[in-house]
């Protein structure tokens, strides 16, 4: 097994001095799928947020290869309703966000952003206020711009929420494609599973302020989550 | 047109004035439209009054004797932009601190500052009465006196502004539009806010110093607020928020000169009147294309 890109170790996750979830112990290995789910307010966005560094833990450790979490590149994808719709920004400028971690030459960044939305099947997108797009189409500005900051850990908070199921299915197909072609390591909540679980290739369950993880079919043959994951995802 | 053609020669006798608003008008939308994206319109009430106590600060301590920068006039509107300075970044340190832990209702917050700085701007002047007449002027925007070497250090502040606005909106843009993102990019969000908010502070003291508290609120929302339909973008949110403000100012100062009115309230109502027009031609604009639409559908439906 390789060295993980990042380890929580015994972390305690929350907000203030307000633990959430605590003994927690997850790793993140290359190339892999994951996805964070649990019922609402269970912490699947907190992990997210303690792994992407926006909130430190409690206590415990968060280790990132490389030892800092800036030698990690993010890529992230919030929920689309986090956005503010007054901005004035085509697709093509949320898109751009991306890149503005460097300073390349302008010509070689419009190329790149153009090919970054091309890959999620949004290049008619472009110049569309972004504003006006559907839940789908947002969907793969957003990941666009994700991937524009040329990622090695793409991280999703809840992206198939509020779209249909048709849309659902392309943006799953879409990801799935990412990882395959790119080799892209990502990072899913999400707060069900059915049309998922083919995906993932590991599990993390957030639940009563624990959590459980392992490779899918393990935590799939669990007989305890076997049950929720039937019933209640 | 003989008055128009007058105004613009630059022998004209308020030719300061005239560029001084008229800069303000293309600079303060700058700020604006940040207040305006990040739904904080309020701060744009309450920071000019803010700005407007700290000058009734810095009359009240003149007139009581206390000169810190003793000397000419011109060295009692430092002392008085200074203080304004003072008083509109503790105002927006005290706001962004509150803002940032989420607590509590922003709306009040705002309202209270809001309160307590017409009330302190009146106390402050009431104990030295010598400051009434020159804090009258300013609520009313009155600039007639602006020097020449204040215009000049104006315009070199306003300069900068502009440049750093411009500079930096990418940075600008992605903290406020999307703060966790911007943390993920490994950019470092405290330090963009603060420069934000140093140049809105800066822009406000020095603004109202100039123009008075009632133009710059109107400057710092209405074009901003005119310019965002038509806006495609950033930098053409800023232009056009930005040439609304001047175009405002200039088409203020030409009405207030002609017919002798009280500057500051003729350029808020000529912005008004700019805000309406580009409400108006937008909302139409929409329905035209949206006709359009329907007929070149019903005439190729298939296509």
């Amino acid at each position: 097994m390789s060295e993980p890109l990042l380890r929580l170790k015994h972390a305690s996750l929350g907000y203030g001095e307000q633990p959430i979830l605590t003994g927690v112990d997850v790793e993140v290995q290359p190339g892999s799928f994951i996805g964070i789910l649990g019922h609402n307010g269970s912490g699947k966005t907190t992990l997210l947020k303690t792994i992407l560094n926006l909130i430190p833990c409690l206590k415990g450790q968060c280790v990132w290869q490389g030892a800092t979490p800036d030698s990690l590149r993010f890529g992230y994808v919030p929920q689309k309703e986090k956005l503010d719709p007054i901005y004035p920004l085509s697709a093509f400028d949320v898109a751009a966000m991306g890149t503005y971690h460097r300073f390349a030459l302008r010509i070689k960044n419009k190329a790149f952003i153009h090919r970054c939305l091309a890959d999620c099947g949004a290049a008619h997108l472009t110049d569309k206020r972004y504003s006006d797009l559907s839940g789908g189409q947002k969907q793969r500005v957003l990941i666009a711009r994700a991937l524009a900051a040329e990622p090695q850990i793409l991280t999703l908070d809840e992206p198939l929420a509020g779209i249909d199921i048709t849309t659902q299915k392309a943006v799953l197909k879409l990801l799935k494609h990412l990882k395959e072609e790119r080799g892209l390591t990502i990072l899913m909540v999400s707060h069900r599973i059915q049309a998922e679980k083919g995906l993932f290739t590991h599990i993390v369950w957030c639940d009563e302020g624990k959590v459980i993880s392992g490779p899918t079919p393990e935590m799939l043959a669990n007989s305890k989550l076997a049950e929720v994951f039937k019933t209640e995802l | 047109m003989s008055t128009f053609l007058q105004i613009l020669r630059p022998d004209f006798l308020l030719h300061h004035a005239l560029y001084g608003s008229v800069m303000v008008g293309f600079v303060c939308p700058l700020v604006g439209i940040y207040f305006l994206l990040r739904r904080l319109v309020f701060w744009g009430i309450a920071l000019p009054q803010v700005s407007t106590a700290g000058i009734a600060f810095a009359f009240m301590l003149q007139g009581l004797g206390f000169h810190v920068l003793s000397g000419s006039g011109n060295q009692e509107k430092h002392l008085a932009i200074i203080s304004s300075f003072l008083f509109t970044g503790l105002a927006i340190l005290i706001l962004a601190i509150l803002e940032r832990r989420g607590k509590g209702i922003s709306e009040g917050r705002i309202g209270v500052l809001y309160a307590l700085s017409w009330a302190g701007s009146i106390l402050f002047v009431a104990w030295n009465a010598a400051g009434e007449t020159e804090m009258l002027g300013l609520l009313k925007g009155e600039i007639v006196s602006i020097s020449e070497r204040d215009f000049h250090a104006m315009l070199d502040v306003f300069g900068i502004i502009t440049a750093c606005m411009f500079f930096f909106r990418k940075e600008f843009l992605l903290v406020s539009y999307d703060r966790d993102m911007a943390i993920t990019l490994g950019r470092n969000v405290l330090g963009w806010d603060i420069l934000l908010y140093f140049i809105v502070g800066l822009t406000i003291s020095l603004g109202v110093m100039t123009v008075g508290p009632l133009v710059i609120f109107g400057f710092l929302v209405i074009p901003p607020m005119a310019a965002l339909p038509w806006a495609r973008g950033i930098i053409s949110f800023s232009l056009l928020a930005s040439f609304c403000g001047g175009l405002s100012a200039f088409t203020g100062f030409y009405v207030s000169y002609t017919r002798d009115l009280p500057l500051g309230p003729v350029i808020v109502c000529v912005a008004c009147g700019v805000l309406c027009i580009s409400m108006l031609t937008h909302s139409i604009g929409c329905r035209v294309k949206k006709q359009a639409l329907l007929v070149l559908d019903h005439v190729a439906p298939h296509q």
